[in-house]
């Protein structure tokens, strides 16, 4: 990063008001794109809700503590979704050079990339989202503060990882300007993160954990909250959020690095 | 103070991987891929001084983007040095890059569906402008571009003269110590062209500002600048002022003549090269230094109704140039 | 003909020639598979079954939304809207060609490449599970599934094709394209079969083509839907196909004579 922390979080007030006022502007595709949303959020509630009907436990979890998986999922998904949005522009930007202009501009490309557009809409549907989270807190018998300050810091932690793959997608897009499925598979494999990380079998289970650690993005926080996760777990997870997001940002440099000595 | 640019053999190679054709050829490429290198900018040498206004000239493919690309900093040379402003311009130091733009021609950093304006406060924040100097700023480029009513309109809703002209300020705001500008005037009309080329030799005036600037405008060069480098293939052919260059490529002039009877061509031939001729006209070019001789021949052999003497002009000496390249 | 036939060996080079892209498309739609059978798997515990399905039915049911996926979803919708938007489709409506027909052989191309390696994937799951899945026997179990899929395609073509076209008459039309996949993709029983749904909302959903793309050919093929009231089903999905074309069709007429009338 170029230092100057203020005027960062400036630049970055300033594309969000940017971002929305263009949202804004595209006021039937926005809808189009926010409703959509909220149809997958509500069907994939109603879905757990139905199962929870005529059963009253998967995988060992009431309704309530699969409900707090799947909120976790949406909170850390829709934060990404918010807040690092850009990155889903990475290739174009790469392409028809506006990555140039950020190079040459004296504030964090990475900054510029990563968090360029935020979805000020996204922001708005991640409240009610926030909201039915803490509800749903309050009202499972969970291990006490411990237990919440534990999935305060294991979500955070899960932000953490879930930067560092964006900012990975970023750098594959600086390097190769080319994969644009990156993000999408991103996307699709976060998908298992919306049931809790114990329906699966355990080969799957394994990979979920540390090949590709949806588990530890989505799961981890609740099944910390519910008493559910050992010390030793906690810690691989924090281990690994600070890992991921310094290989990752490595890679980045990395990336710009190679782009600078070879882009034509 | 240092110059604006001070730049010493600075030479650039491209790694580009060779495609082997066919679904076998991409497979062993998958594995085993292959380069190879070439040199787009070779060994290249000049400074520009604090205010000084240079044409930087070349064909297609030359190396003249190659080079504005390292100066601005965004690749990295294979060998060789250059300081802008007194920095290593791709080590992208933020004191560097607040007192240097970049403009490409077509290229906009202007948020497409928002107004410029949104843009320039975003590039405010970018360059950590002061509100006062943002404002004066603003206003002067505002009234020198003739931007005024077109701020509060999105982008998309502007014509390319606007947009080009808005994507300007944009670039300017920061008071840059060094400006790259690179085909400004690309796909405007003539009107809006002479506009532009105003607007740059006024900045140039203004603020003292280096400017370095490629073109295949020749209107562009011959009007801004007295000094002109000359690429070709990456290797640097000529730096000096511009009449000096057209001085060593324009050795003759034109002689332009109508006849009041038909004329034999081939003593025509005799004067000087004809390049047009059919019964009562002809062109030649004639060496310099025999013009007043042919001229004069031409006169008192021929049945001339009219006889017109011409420099070279010369965007026909830049098209020999490039063309030769 | 042979134009419509060029085309489709064309698009079907292409889809070969891009394989990060395929390769990424099929690991994401295998991990969205891959969680929903472990979601049921966990919900059926112990149980004989569960909504109805046995452990070898819910599999199957699982395996046929992958095959359905990869023969129903893939349209060719974004890139519709990109030609569109750009104005690249003049090119294609000055030349003696139906562009419904040149997109149909564009997306039978795909839908070809993804259909084959479904059968792939569902091949290597059917052999893990060892025998677990359930393989009707009966020859008309197999050919009303493969008739209901072949037209549960062209009905996807089509609506989608339709919502496409809305980019005539705005730049947005991303938004209500993307709401109406993520709407379809539920109301057709691609991540849950409808059985799950509340009785009242499954009758209504019923009431629409949404089921016809994929829970009702699963259900077909599963033999949960047979004889006379099967061939009744298959009628009405017929007539939603007439429906869909004859919609895309007026849509896609009047999308063009406006486009026209702006002059593009």
């Amino acid at each position: 990063m170029n230092g100057g922390f203020t005027r960062h979080a400036r630049l970055w007030t300033r594309t969000a008001s940017m971002s929305l006022q263009a949202q804004l502007t595209y006021r039937l595709g926005s809808a189009g794109f926010l409703l959509g949303k909220i149809v997958r959020f509500v069907f994939f509630f109603a879905f757990v809700a139905a199962v929870f009907r005529r059963t009253d436990r998967v995988a060992g979890y009431t309704l309530e503590q699969t409900a707090l998986f799947f909120l976790t999922f949406n909170v850390v998904d829709m934060v990404a979704q918010v807040f690092f949005r850009g990155v889903y522009n990475a290739r174009r930007v790469v392409n028809e050079g506006d990555f140039d202009f950020y190079l040459i501009q004296p504030v964090s490309p990475l900054l510029r990339m990563v968090c360029s557009s935020v979805d000020a809409l996204d922001a708005a549907t991640l409240v009610p989202v926030l909201a039915l989270t803490c509800v749903l807190l309050r009202r499972l018998p969970g291990a006490g503060w411990l237990g919440a300050a534990a999935y305060a810091a294991l979500t955070l932690n899960a932000l953490a990882l879930v930067f560092a793959v964006h900012v990975a997608v970023a750098a594959l897009a600086v390097r190769t300007q080319e994969l644009e499925n990156a993000v999408w598979i991103y996307r699709d494999v976060m998908f298992m993160g919306r049931f809790p990380v114990d329906v699966y079998a355990f080969p799957v289970r394994l990979a979920l954990t540390f090949a590709v650690p949806v588990a530890v993005m989505t799961s981890f926080p609740a099944k910390a909250y519910l008493g559910r996760l050992s010390p030793a777990w906690i810690a691989y997870a924090f281990a690994l959020g600070a890992g991921a997001t310094a290989a990752a940002l490595a890679f980045w440099r990395s990336s710009v690095a190679r782009y600078a000595s070879s882009s034509s | 103070m240092p110059p604006a640019l001070a730049v010493d053999a600075l030479t650039k190679d491209y790694l580009s991987p060779i495609k082997e054709p066919g679904l076998l050829g991409g497979l062993r490429a998958l594995v085993n891929r292959r380069y190879k290198s070439s040199r787009a900018v070779d060994g290249v040498s000049f400074r520009i001084e604090e205010g000084e206004l240079v044409g930087f000239l070349g064909a297609n493919g030359a190396g003249k983007t190659t080079t504005l690309k390292m100066l601005s900093g965004l690749l990295t040379p294979t060998s060789g040095t250059a300081l802008a402003l007194g920095r290593v311009p791709w080590k992208r130091e933020p004191e560097f890059q607040r007192r240097l733009s970049l403009v490409m021609g077509q290229r906009s950093q202007l948020w497409w569906e928002l107004p410029a304006y949104e843009t320039f406060r975003l590039n405010k924040e970018i360059y950590g402008l002061r509100e006062r100097e943002f404002r004066a700023s603003l206003d002067e480029l505002v009234a020198m571009l003739d931007l005024g009513e077109h701020l509060s309109v999105p982008v998309k809703k502007l014509s390319l003269g606007e947009r080009m002209r808005a994507g300007l300020a944009a670039a300017l705001l920061h008071r840059p110590r060094l400006l790259l500008l690179d085909e400004p005037t690309i796909g405007l009309d003539v009107v809006m062209q002479k506009k532009v080329r105003e607007f740059v030799r006024g900045y140039n005036r203004r603020e003292g500002a280096a400017i370095l600037l490629t073109s295949h405008n020749m209107a562009d060069v011959v009007e801004l600048c007295r000094r002109v480098i000359v690429i070709e293939r990456g290797r640097l052919l000529y730096d000096g002022p511009l009449e000096t260059l057209v001085a060593r490529f324009a050795d003759h002039k034109i002689l332009r003549a109508r006849f009041s009877a038909p004329v034999d061509r081939a003593r025509l031939a005799e004067l000087g090269a004809v390049v047009d001729a059919d019964a009562d006209h002809a062109t030649l070019h004639v060496p310099r230094a025999r013009t007043a001789a042919s001229a004069a021949a031409l006169l008192r052999d021929f049945p001339v109704a009219d006889l017109d003497v011409a420099d070279v002009d010369i965007d026909d000496i830049v098209r020999r140039l490039f063309g030769a390249a | 003909m042979s134009k419509y036939l060029t085309a489709y060996s064309i698009a079907l080079q292409e889809t070969l020639q891009r394989r990060a892209t395929l390769l990424m498309d099929r690991v994401g739609g295998f991990a969205v598979v891959l969680s929903l059978y472990s979601f049921w798997s966990a919900l059926l515990g112990g149980k004989p079954s569960f909504l109805g399905y046995t452990r070898a039915q819910m599999l199957s049911y699982v395996l046929i939304i992958n095959m359905l996926r990869s023969m129903v979803f893939t349209g060719r919708g974004w890139l519709l809207v990109g030609e569109i938007s750009s104005g690249r489709i003049s090119s294609y409506l000055v030349r003696p060609l139906s562009y419904h027909g040149y997109a149909l052989s564009l997306d039978l191309a795909q839908k070809t490449v993804h259909a084959v390696s479904a059968v792939l994937e569902i091949g290597l799951l059917a052999a893990l599970a060892r025998g677990e899945v359930f393989v009707p026997r009966a020859a008309s179990s197999w050919a009303a599934f493969a008739l209901s899929a072949a037209m549960a395609s062209l009905i996807f073509f089509f609506l989608e094709f339709a919502v496409s076209t809305l980019a005539f008459w705005t730049s947005e039309s991303g938004g209500p394209l993307f709401c109406f996949e993520l709407f379809l993709q539920f109301a057709a029983g691609a991540f849950f079969p409808l059985d799950v749904l509340p009785a009242a909302l499954r009758r209504a959903l019923e009431a629409t083509p949404f089921p016809y793309m994929v829970y009702f050919p699963a259900r077909l093929l599963l033999g949960q839907i047979s004889g006379r009231e099967a061939a009744a089903r298959l009628a009405a999905q017929a007539g939603w196909l007439a429906v869909a074309a004859v919609l895309s069709l007026a849509v896609w007429r009047r999308g063009l004579s406006s486009y026209a009338a702006e002059g593009g």
